[in-house]
């Protein structure tokens, strides 16, 4: 079968390339773009450990064809930390041991990324309700919960600073 | 669990798309909407169209109208979009609360409402919704356009009076003010319903129920009406009992298919129980709002 | 002869103050994992590496007629098909601890029949896993339906057909062990109390599935193979006998695995099929599981028990004797034997003064997929069976569940149970206050009888139960008369390198990580030894080819084993290093003590030497020191299990071999729907025990995470098969795993009982909250359905199940 041309913008960095329709876009972005962040857990849109931003919201990119997200804003796990310095949920995540084997913790930030940008000012309970999407098999979720809300906290006073230094 | 090679296309035009279907039927071509059924199932190779004909650029399928009877989505309005609009929660109060049992917002940002309805899966909510609001269906082939009523329109598990060759172009949803509900037991939270009832009813000043509408979905091989139940509640002014007596003339003649998820006697079990549950809900809201 | 001889170890006496065993620091493992980099299985990629992926068969019996590959081998970019009877060839059989591997011969892929729905049948290597996908559709398997056993107790009927006919039963395995005077203890019972339970099957899950990267050498005939199971270093002679090779051809390269749970534990298939293909094809080859080969056939089902017991009682509440008579429905094949019983017996008795025990076993062969390890080991479903025997007894006594269980508790240390075990400490009555403060249980009690009077069913759960830590092998052989065997050690290592700079490397081996933390506990461990902040320290993995002898996770025992290594290799670097430090500040070493990061002379701070001072002395300038000594600071210790002594010989003494008893109470507080049969939960307090914290929170996340997958053995997860012997749950669609809507943040209390025999009194408590979560969560449903005069003895309470009950006692609608 033939392959098609896509343009997708993965992280701020556009790139072109050519893809067989039936490819997965979690095995574009792992295999042709070598961004392995993105992992593989069910295949069948359960679990989420494959969660990718595409233009701003969450999905899952084991259920989309790299075809259908031509001329998409991806963002991945790989474009949350900035060099050395880790993205305030990372931190957070890192700070209350919102992991332990790691698996789920890409997708997982991704989706919390999501949550933040719309809500800046989470409850713990809209954020237990919001991660319900991605499986842990790990955490038993509680301090996941806790570290969306303490990013989210360091994110508004970030944000505030970054006000007053603009103004 | 990846998926057997096809070929794609993604017209822009809805006539375009209608052709392509014509043009590769010898490769059982599907339209792709959002992905979210269809392509795990391609994952699993329990589905292996040999064309795909992916509908997210075709022009007017997207649109959310809302006028003075009627709320029109169009196909391919994402779940997500529907779940967020202000017209749709005017238009279709129960249609965004169904949204909200629809699995997971990030299937929900990809997943479509027409999708849903032309997947016509007997645990999904939609379809529940589409027939307790006595829904239309726009359909779009060859031969034109044609309307299909939501009670004729889901034929089966999985099937629908959708041609081969037709695409879903719009949901209408007429407008009724009153009270609704959406209910639903899944084993975990976001799962696809065990049973899932919709409520839609208006009351008038005295409390007497003046219309009722209810669908159920899980419990049969498409969306059912509780027929029975809309028309005990008609005319009466329902109390705890009544409300019994009007859920126990639909369940005395459910006869779900047992599965993995409960056996046919707890579905039915289930069944009364939301079927409660919703009409309670929903004679609150519509005692609320008059 | 039923004595043994029980000498313990010696009483250690614990550092008093600690500065960094015992903090809850960040995991040094995290910064990778945080940025996508966690270099998982899927994540290695080699020039030329291939795709394998597996056949799994649809029928759960059946004779493989025959087999035709021509189709799939011409279909594009397919390198190699191998079928069953081609892998029987290229591989012998996997390694297996069952009771009779030649009778139930266990293989890569199946060959003559297959056994269970998911089986393998035969493997296509191919450019990619979509092509490799495309070809498997090309294969044609001729098979001859064969008529499934599936319900084990029919299995056991003399005319049921036969898993393994070499076996001539589908009885791998039944012996009664009887462990004091249990006929004695039932004649003077008061009180018998008498039930049957059933427990069903689920498993591990973990979200990554098991995958082997494998490379062949045709120069030595050797393999390199990346695997996220174990490195199997001390086993590693079992793995190459399957690929056919001398033990020193082959290297394994532990990777991080995401997620195990038990279910990566010496894991053999996907690497020997990978290192098989690689071997046919001369390329690099990745297996992979996906979902579904993970669900269907991981050789990772948990356990899947009936149990017929009898509890002897006084009538004061006093259990006295009980009498466990289990099947076990292992599934096809049996490669643990029945080691999850042992670890039943380690802790058969709970907490419990219990004087006598019986214990029957009969472990099964069906068309299933077969058992292996989860989270517990089969110790966890004791724990639920005893807890549910306790409560039941309660009732009938009319005592209180907290009341029948400070009745029975053991309060003298160290306490050998009647197996032979022993049970190092513990503070029961300590951690079951605890509990009841922090979970209100007063005024639970009090909120329920206010709802009942509702009509609403609240339910509250109380257990106490054990978590046993840190097996010897012993449990995998005292199930037989013979070969017998020595005691068996089970060691584990660590290297630990201090360079010229004075930072510390250490060097695990086989103690891959797996979502537990053994490099953050090392380093804790390696910082609390020479006053360095745990963040420098550098914690690599070793492959096995240069591996010290070296198990790896399970049985909780990673803190414990890699504790003592630890302390044993910083004694040889002190040892070294006061010798080098006293040298150079002329100095007799006797007169050294080591203080802050160095050695310094008693009593003058200003005559001492930093670790980095005297390391590079020791590195670069040797002949500063006397002839003997050699350049460098490294040194490695071999840890061997700490307690551990002989079975007797006729097996009524299993001696001791689960040594270090953690100890924990939960407390849940549930509601339960009788309409629809949904529980939800109000409340959970969870206080555990494993002796001296390394972390806290490390050890908090491990009891709210096994909380959470014993909430999902509770409530939700089973893997049904149905009477066709059709694997009903190949998804997560079907197959529910619970979300953070269904896990309640847990309450959670610690209580620390030191071990005496352990480095820092650590004891292990890696299989948390699992432990104990379906014994409380059971127990919690049933007080809440006691008005309705309903129990359920079977796990997980779906829905359906409690519906079920319901309407059995008569709550129809
Ligand atoms: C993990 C998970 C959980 C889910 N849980 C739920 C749930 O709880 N409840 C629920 O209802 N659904 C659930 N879904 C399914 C989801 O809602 C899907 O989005 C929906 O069923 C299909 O919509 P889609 O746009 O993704 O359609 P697709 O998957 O693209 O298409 C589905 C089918 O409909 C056909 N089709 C689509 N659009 C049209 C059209 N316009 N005209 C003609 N035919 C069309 C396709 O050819 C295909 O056969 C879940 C999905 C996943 C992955
Ligand atoms: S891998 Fe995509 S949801 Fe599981
Ligand atoms: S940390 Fe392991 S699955 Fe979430």
């Amino acid at each position: 079968m033939s392959t098609r041309e896509i343009t997708l913008t993965v992280n701020g960095r556009r790139t072109t390339l050519s893809v067989e329709p039936r490819k997965l876009l979690v095995d574009v972005l792992r295999e042709d773009l070598g961004l392995v962040g993105t992992h593989i857990g069910c295949e069948h849109g359960v679990c989420g450990t494959c969660t990718v931003l595409r233009d701003g919201r969450s999905i899952r990119s084991c259920t989309t064809f790299a075809v259908q997200a031509d001329g998409a804003d991806i963002r991945t796990v790989e474009g949350l930390a900035q060099g050395p310095e880790l993205h305030p949920l990372q931190e957070a995540f890192w700070e209350k041991q919102g992991l332990q084997c790691g698996y789920c913790t890409p997708g997982m930030l991704m989706r919390c990324v999501e949550i933040l940008e719309r809500d800046p000012d989470p409850t713990p309970q809209s954020v237990r309700e919001q991660i319900a999407s991605n499986l842990c098999r790990c955490t038993g979720y509680a301090t996941i919960t806790e570290a969306v809300c303490a990013a989210a906290e360091v994110m508004r006073s970030g944000a505030r600073a970054g006000t007053e230094v603009a103004s | 669990m990846k998926p057997a090679a096809f070929d794609y296309a993604a017209p822009t035009r809805l006539a375009d798309a209608i052709d392509l279907l014509v043009a590769h039927a010898d490769a059982e071509p599907r339209v792709l909407a959002g992905g979210q059924s269809l392509v795990p199932l391609m994952n699993f190779r329990l589905a292996q169209p040999g064309f795909l004909v992916d509908l997210q650029h075709v022009d007017g399928l997207s649109d959310i109208r809302l006028t003075d009877d009627e709320l029109v989505i169009g196909a391919m309005v994402r779940q997500s979009t529907a779940e967020e609009s202000a017209d749709a929660a005017a238009g279709a109060p129960l249609l965004v609360e169904a949204l909200g049992h629809v699995a997971h917002p990030p299937i929900r940002n990809s997943g479509t409402i027409g999708g849903s309805i032309a997947h016509a899966d007997p645990s999904a909510e939609l379809p529940a919704v589409a027939l307790a609001l006595d829904a239309t269906m726009t359909a779009a082939g060859p031969g034109g356009e044609r309307r299909i009523p939501a009670a004729e329109f889901f034929r089966g598990p999985f099937e629908t009076a959708l041609g081969p060759d037709e695409i879903l172009t719009e949901v209408r949803l007429p407008r009724r003010p009153g009270g609704h509900a959406f209910v639903e037991h899944a084993r975990t939270h976001g799962g696809f319903a065990v049973v899932a009832v919709a409520v839609d009813l208006a009351v008038d000043d005295a409390g007497t129920v003046t219309r009722a509408a209810i669908a159920l979905s899980g419990v049969g091989p498409t969306p059912i009406r509780a027929t029975a139940t809309e028309q005990a509640l008609v005319g009466t002014v329902p109390d705890a009992e009544s409300i019994r007596s009007a859920v126990a003339a639909t369940v005395a003649v459910l006869s779900p298919a047992g599965d993995v998820h409960g056996s046919s006697e707890t579905k039915v079990d289930m069944a009364r129980s939301y079927l409660r549950r919703g009409i309670e809900l929903a004679l609150d809201r519509a005692a609320s709002r008059r | 002869m039923t004595t043994v001889d029980r000498p313990t170890p010696p009483v250690r006496t614990h550092k008093a103050e600690r500065t960094w065993v015992g903090k809850s620091i960040r995991r040094v493992e995290d910064p990778r994992f945080l940025r996508g980099r966690g270099g998982y299985i899927a994540d290695l990629v080699l020039p030329g590496m291939l795709h394998a992926a597996v056949l799994r068969s649809p029928h759960p019996h059946a004779r493989i007629v025959s087999i035709d590959t021509s189709r799939a081998e011409a279909a594009p970019g397919v390198h190699a098909v191998v079928t069953g009877a081609q892998a029987a060839e290229l591989t012998d059989p996997l390694p297996d601890f069952g009771p009779n591997p030649a009778a139930h011969t266990w293989r890569c892929l199946a060959v003559d029949k297959v056994r269970y729905v998911g089986e393998g049948v035969a493997v296509v290597v191919a450019d990619d896993r979509y092509l490799a996908e495309d070809a498997l559709e090309l294969i044609d398997v001729e098979y001859e339906p064969l008529p499934p056993v599936v319900d084990p107790l029919a299995a056991l009927a003399d005319d049921a057909p036969l898993v393994h006919e070499p076996l001539g039963s589908n009885c791998a395995y039944d012996r009664t062990f009887e462990f004091g005077d249990v006929a004695g203890d039932f004649e003077r019972a008061d009180v018998v109390v008498t039930d049957q339970l059933r427990w069903h099957r689920s498993g591990g899950q973990p979200l990554e599935t098991v995958g082997a990267v494998a490379e062949h050498d045709p120069a030595t005939g050797g393999f390199r193979v990346h695997t996220n199971s174990l490195s199997f270093t001390s086993y590693l002679f079992m793995v190459a006998t399957a690929l056919k090779i001398p033990a020193n051809r082959l290297d394994i390269v532990p990777m991080p695995a995401g997620g195990s749970f038990g279910s990566k534990l010496f894991v053999t298939k996907p690497l020997v099929i990978a290192a098989m293909c690689a071997r046919l094809t001369g390329r690099p080859v990745r297996y992979l599981e996906d979902r579904v080969d993970n669900m269907a056939n991981c050789d990772h089902h948990g356990s899947d028990r009936h149990y017929d017991v009898r509890m002897a009682l006084t009538r004061d509440g006093k259990i006295t004797a009980i009498d466990i008579d289990t099947v076990d429905d292992y599934g096809a094949y049996i490669q643990f034997g029945v080691g999850h019983h042992g670890n039943a017996l380690a802790q058969v008795v709970g907490p419990y003064t219990i004087g006598s025990v019986r214990y029957r076993v009969r472990a099964v062969l069906t068309n299933k997929n077969q058992q292996g390890a989860y989270r517990g080991f089969g110790s966890e479903v004791n724990n639920w069976m005893l807890e549910q025997m306790v409560d039941k007894a309660a009732r009938e006594l009319g005592m209180d569940p907290v009341e029948i269980r400070r009745r029975n508790f053991i309060r003298s240390f160290p306490h050998f149970i009647p197996t032979g075990n022993v049970y190092d400490s513990g503070d029961y009555d300590a951690v079951l206050d605890k509990t009841l403060e922090l979970g209100r249980y007063e005024h639970w009690r009090e909120v329920q009888e206010q709802a009942r009077a509702e009509g609403r069913y609240i339910g509250i759960g109380l257990i106490t139960a054990q978590e046993r830590s840190v097996f010897s092998a012993t449990e995998f052989w005292f199930w037989f008369d013979e070969p017998g065997a020595p005691v068996t050690s089970m060691p584990e290592s660590v290297t630990l390198k201090v360079d010229a700079t004075g930072a510390i490397t250490a060097t695990l081996y086989s103690c891959a990580f797996w979502g537990n933390s053994p490099e953050t506990m090392v380093a804790q461990l390696v910082a609390e030894e020479f006053d360095c902040d745990p963040h420098d320290v550098s914690v690599v993995y070793q492959s096995s080819k240069n591996g010290l002898p070296a198990t790896g996770p399970g049985g909780s025992r990673t803190t414990v084993m890699l504790a003592g290594a630890v302390e044993g290799a910083s004694a040889k670097i002190k040892e070294k290093a006061r010798r080098a430090a006293a040298h150079l500040l002329e100095a007799d070493p006797d007169d050294l003590e080591w203080r802050d990061g160095g050695f310094e002379v008693r009593g003058v701070p200003e005559k001492r030497k930093t670790l980095s001072e005297i390391a590079i002395m020791l590195h670069l300038f040797k002949h500063s020191f006397d002839e003997d000594v050699e350049s460098g600071l490294e040194e490695s210790k071999v840890f061997d299990h700490p307690y551990t002594t002989m079975p007797s010989a006729d097996r009524k003494d299993l001696g001791v071999f689960y040594p270090f008893m953690g100890h924990a109470c939960h407390l849940p507080v549930v509601e339960v729907d009788v309409e629809t049969g949904v529980v939800t939960f109000l409340d959970y307090a969870a206080v555990h025990d494993c002796g001296t914290l390394v972390n806290p929170r490390s050890l908090a996340g491990h009891i709210q995470g096994g909380t959470a997958q014993g909430i999902g053995t509770a409530l939700y997860e089973e893997f049904v098969y149905g009477p066709d012997g059709q694997l009903q749950t190949t998804s997560y669609l079907d197959y529910p795993i619970p979300t953070s809507l269904e896990v309640p943040e847990l309450k959670i209390g610690h209580v620390e009982t030191p071990s005496p025999w352990t480095p820092h009194g650590i004891k292990g408590g890696g299989e948390g909250g699992r432990m104990m979560a379906p014994a409380a969560i059971n127990a919690a449903v049933n007080d809440a359905l006691a008005p309705l005069g309903v129990r359920i003895t079977e796990l997980p309470l779906t829905p359906d199940r409690i519906r079920a009950a319901l309407r059995a006692a008569g709550h129809g609608s």
